[in-house]
């Protein structure tokens, strides 16, 4: 749906083509999210409504005086001024609509709010026609307007002040400024998109802060918000070359906050669905930066509980690292085997899910090197009482590059998922299970007979060694125990920690 | 037991468990990483042990925590303090892995292990390692390193110290935000062991640069600093530098920064002095209480008495009072309720005319609020403000709000009032609570919510404590006793309840008389789960009553119960009768 929102804007070229034309495709393809039904709706209205306003503002602002050259009067309308003027009142125009009103009472100030409305739709208009000229004057004007008119600081979310107090969690807050919120966002939009914008220029107002406090937008709770926002900074990563190293860096840090100190931001998803398509654009070989990102932001993303919410495009972002480099693949599975959930079961199916695309992009060398953790892992998903869990296990035996991957190395696989096998058989509570277990048993059987019945009987030997093993273990320690008794700490050497001086009055 | 002649190897033992593939075992085996070390000795601790767990830093998030905390308290095992140093390094290397539970945990253990260290050790070892962390690459060692400072600088020299300050200021400029606000956060604790001229020359510049941040969430832990930095400063330090800061953050356009202001600026007003706290500082809490945003006139709301508690009565009459008006009419209730919990505390404050006067009405409007919580906080912190104006003025409207909430349909919001019974009993006395109060705690014995009668049971017995076994006597034993004819058999559990609670208050003579014979009662009811609870019940009445009562009339009744058909009916009395025994043969 961005595509439907964007076809309505002029295309064009970009200068680093292997960055967009794959990059939105991509952008496409993972984001079929529920927000995302809004942002073609929003495509839609605005169009629908843009024509309505023409013909109003033309009646409410019929042509009179023509103020002079400088200071334009802001509501004159711009086909009532002649074209050097236009750029003034365009200018005009961007100042009225930096001051903001106070959504939150739909009752108050009415009137102003219906001019600024009215004036937003026709900066839109003006951008869209492709008339204005963008010279510094006016984009500093424009990031000006945006500045104070969408960087701030989001209500607290939580203490609904009903009586009930419960539920009402999870429906999205809709902020009440969104309509004028829209009109800005689209016009920050079409004036980075702008043909002849000369990101030289546009570069010293759309600068770090500006994008800084951007990103800090990602923050709301408003998805529609957040979509817009997704389409802005992919378009701002596309045209200003120079600030790309800054936007990713500036992305890390919010990944980094996300997942060491806070667990709470709302836009992951839609940041992920952005480097989804900055990803697929890196050059091969692979900068060591990147792959820092891979490994220290990436991975470490799959740790949150919250993982559910953008899990789709993490993974992804995952697939296209691997896509571009196949020795990857290890450090992301070691990354997934680290962060394994243990109780989440919900979490676990998506953990499996990812395990298996990414086993898909595996080739045998690189398996090879990893197939014992992930097959231990893949043991105790077997097992799990959770029979979805379970059940998504079993039929990793579906996929047919895993299953060759497996019957090459059955000398390895066999004996690790051997035992899981036969404690299905006899424990698992789920018919269905128990059904795919046998499956996969036969499959085994039919692929090397001889190779079972040697696990079978090593499975009966381990049995009863473990239990051998397990009293060794209690002795070995009860041992340690007596010796350790027999050691007093030398108490008179244990000072009591130093308190840290006070600090001395200096006169 | 062919292995107990083997030589023991207690390294080999401590390997062996950390390859397995079972974590909950790699996890016992570090948590009995003392065991080991003490099997080892010492020396072998500091050649073998330590090494080899500085190598082996590899493994789940889980089993590193533990072994960061295992090594904070090692000291002893290693040899005591002169060798402490030997665990600096697994430490410095837990304080770089990436999960932030085990870093915090590294770095205490760490500053656990320095405070012990002797200074010399400190130089030499700690502030190498410090000097590492904060030069690190991965920016979490650098986040760790800012948790250190306070334990090393004390004991540097002179040169080391200037270093170490200077140190300090580039990760307060740090390039990643995190380490910035891991610089914020330490701040305090940090300038706490400087010296007072380089406080100000070079601790300021670093709390300014950080109150300046373009980062949000590293202003915001700024703030967190202010109050502990003012109280470093001389107060006209205090005022020039701290003062001006705290002002505009108590306007800073995003309300968490608002929020902190509002939660700590009291602590300041010390800081600055009384001149100041009138011209500056209590204007600036004014605005706070009067925020547009709900979650920082909760914060402030919640600190009203604290505030007024530093300033003469005059002012807080003038300025603070008109916005408590304002306040117990909130449109939110979290802000009403935050200010009842606290405002009872300003009666002593105002003192009696005041309070009379102008905070009366408060109370009783806030005691008539739509939203339980608030009335509840009024009524919790009830004896601050006898100690002023006396109960009588509250009490008339006292009534209806607690009758209310007795029977609020929620019952946490019954079983909160409950728990206040007993105060309002003291605070309003014996006759006040026979007209009004009696019969709402005989109701709760009979509430639907078990949390609630069992609640009322402990009631009643505090109730007793209270007015004592007499008066008692008359006014709860026989309303108790009766209910033990309910027809519902979950009510006659309660009164079971009751009787073996009010037993021990009532003393030995008054439970023969009286409890005993319902009890034994009891022991014919139909229901099993009676009868078990009477065996319980008599067991913990055989230490109250006299032995004569246990052999004639406790011991009889248990008996027959040890012969019920019912398996959990035996089981009880035949522990009962145990138990009996027991004390029995204790006693002669």
């Amino acid at each position: 749906m961005i595509k439907q929102f964007l076809s309505k804007l002029p295309r064009k070229s970009q200068k680093s083509d292997s960055f967009d034309s794959d990059g939105f495709d991509s952008g496409n393809r993972t984001s079929n999210s529920g927000n995302g039904v809004q942002c073609t709706n929003i495509g839609n209205s605005i169009t629908s409504r843009l024509s309505v306003v023409k013909r109003v503002s033309s009646a409410v602002f019929p042509a009179n005086i023509m103020a002079g050259v400088e200071a334009v009067e802001p509501n004159l309308s711009f086909k009532d001024v002649s074209n050097p003027q236009k750029q003034s009142l365009f200018i005009s125009k961007l100042n009225l609509c930096c001051e903001v009103s106070d959504f939150s009472e739909p009752d108050k100030a009415t009137s102003e709010k219906d001019i600024r409305r009215q004036t937003l739709i026709e900066l839109v208009d003006f951008v869209s026609s492709g008339s204005a000229k963008f010279n510094e004057p006016a984009v500093a004007a424009l990031c000006k307007m945006c500045a104070i008119n969408l960087f701030r600081v989001f209500p607290p979310r939580y203490r609904s002040n009903t009586s009930s107090g419960e539920a009402e969690d999870d429906e999205p807050m809709f902020d009440p400024a969104w309509s004028n919120l829209q009109l800005v966002y689209d016009l920050l939009l079409r004036f980075i998109d702008y043909n002849s914008l000369d990101a030289k220029v546009a570069k010293k107002h759309v600068d770090h802060s500006f994008i800084l406090r951007l990103l800090d937008l990602f923050e709301s709770d408003d998805p529609r918000e957040r979509d817009c926002l997704k389409t802005i900074l992919h378009r701002i990563y596309g045209k200003f070359m120079v600030h790309r190293p800054f936007v990713r860096k500036a992305v890390s840090n919010i990944i980094y906050r996300f997942v060491l100190e806070t667990e709470r931001h709302n836009g992951i998803a839609e940041l992920l669905e952005i480097f989804g398509s900055i990803i697929s654009g890196f050059a091969i070989p692979l900068k060591e930066e990147h792959k820092t990102f891979l490994w220290r932001a990436l991975i470490p993303l799959h740790k949150p509980k919250s993982v559910g919410v953008y899990h789709q495009q993490l993974t992804y972002c995952v697939v296209q690292f691997i896509d571009k480099d196949q020795k990857l693949a290890n450090s992301v599975i070691k990354g997934l085997l680290k962060y394994w959930p243990i109780t989440n079961s919900q979490k676990e199916l998506m953990f499996i899910s990812e395990l298996e695309e990414i086993l898909e992009m595996t080739n045998m060398v690189e398996f090879q090197k990893i197939m014992v953790p992930v097959f231990r892992r893949i043991a105790c998903c077997l097992n799990s009482s959770h029979y979805q869990v379970a059940e998504r296990a079993h039929l990793l035996w579906n996929n047919e590059h895993i299953l060759n991957l497996v019957t090459h190395n059955r000398h390895v696989i066999f004996p690790l998922i051997f035992p899981s096998l036969e404690w299905n058989s006899r424990n698992h509570w789920n018919q269905a299970v128990l059904n795919l277990t046998h499956n996969i048993r036969k499959m085994f059987s039919e692929m090397d007979e001889e190779l079972l019945l040697a696990c079978q009987r090593k499975l009966e030997e381990e049995n009863s060694q473990s239990i051998e093993a397990a009293e060794k273990r209690k002795l070995a320690w009860e041992r340690l125990e007596t010796t350790a008794a027999a050691f007093k700490p030398p108490a008179t050497n244990v000072i009591p920690p130093v308190q840290p001086a006070a600090p001395q009055v200096a006169c | 037991m062919a292995m107990i002649d083997e030589p023991l190897y207690p390294i080999a033992v401590l390997i062996d468990e950390l390859k397995n593939e079972d974590i909950q075992l790699r996890l016992n085996s570090i948590r009995k990483l003392s065991t080991i070390a003490r099997a080892l000795g010492e020396e072998r601790t500091r050649k073998e042990l330590i090494p080899f767990l500085s190598e082996n830093n590899d493994d789940d998030d889980e089993v590193l925590l533990a072994m960061a905390e295992e090594l904070g308290v090692f000291i002893p095992y290693v040899g005591g303090v002169e060798y402490g140093n030997v665990l600096l390094p697994p430490l410095e290397t837990l304080c770089i892995v990436e999960e932030t539970c085990v870093r915090d945990k590294a770095v205490e253990s760490l500053c656990r292990v320095g405070a012990q260290m002797r200074e010399q050790d400190l130089v030499e070892f700690f502030i190498p390692m410090l000097k590492r962390l904060a030069a690190g690459e991965w920016f979490t060692a650098r986040v760790s390193s800012c948790g250190l400072f306070h334990i090393a600088y004390p004991s540097a020299p002179e040169a080391l110290k200037t270093e170490l300050r200077t140190i300090y200021g580039q990760l307060c400029q740090d390039d990643m935000p995190m380490v910035r606000r891991s610089a914020a956060t330490n701040l305090g604790k940090f300038a706490a062991t400087i010296e007072a001229p380089h406080l100000k020359v070079d601790i300021m510049p670093m709390f300014n640069d950080l109150t300046q941040d373009d980062q949000d969430s590293v202003r915001l832990l700024a703030v967190e600093g202010c109050a502990a930095l003012g109280k470093l400063l001389e107060p006209q330090d205090c005022v020039a530098h701290i003062l001006p800061v705290i002002v505009s953050f108590s306007q800073d356009k995003s309300w968490r920064v608002r929020y902190m202001v509002a939660n700590q600026l009291y602590e300041l007003c010390e800081a600055v002095g009384p001149e100041p706290t009138r011209s500056d500082l209590v204007p600036a809490y004014v605005r706070l209480l009067r925020d547009n945003e709900a979650e920082v006139r909760i914060a402030a709301a919640g600190k009203v008495t604290k505030f007024c508690r530093i300033l003469n009565s005059e002012l807080a009459i003038q300025n603070i009072l008109p916005c408590v008006k304002e306040l117990s009419t909130d449109s939110s209730q979290h802000v009403r309720s935050a200010l009842a919990s606290v405002i009872m505390g300003m009666a002593p404050i105002l003192g009696k005319d005041a309070t009379i006067e102008q905070l009366l009405p408060i109370f009783l409007s806030l005691l008539k609020d739509e939203f339980p919580d608030v009335r509840l906080n009024i009524i919790s912190k009830l004896d601050q403000v006898n100690q002023v104006i006396g109960i009588d003025l509250l009490s008339q409207s006292l009534l209806p709000a607690i009758v209310e909430l007795a029977e609020d349909r929620h019952w946490r919001v019954r079983l909160a009032i409950i728990e206040y019974i007993p105060l309002l009993a003291s605070q309003l006395g014996v006759g006040f609570f026979d007209d009004k109060l009696g019969a709402l705690c005989m109701q709760w014995l009979k509430d639907k919510v078990y949390s609630i009668r069992d609640a009322a049971a402990n009631n009643v017995k505090r109730l007793a404590e209270e007015f004592g076994p007499e008066w008692a006597l008359q006014h709860i034993v026989p309303q108790v006793l009766d209910m033990i004819n309910n027809p519902h058999y979950l009510y006659r559990m309660t009164i079971l309840q009751a009787i073996s609670l009010l037993a021990p208050v009532m003393g030995a003579e008054i439970t023969c008389s009286n409890l005993l014979p319902v009890v034994i009662n009891a022991s014919k009811d139909r229901v099993p789960n009676i009868k078990f609870n009477v065996a319980k019940v008599l067991q913990s009445l055989i230490p109250i009553v006299d032995q004569s009562v246990v052999e004639k009339t406790i011991r009889p009744c248990l008996v027959e119960l040890s012969e019920d058909p019912d398996v959990d009916v035996r089981f009880f009395a035949t522990q009962a009768l145990q138990s009996s025994d027991q004390l029995t043969m204790m006693s002669s």
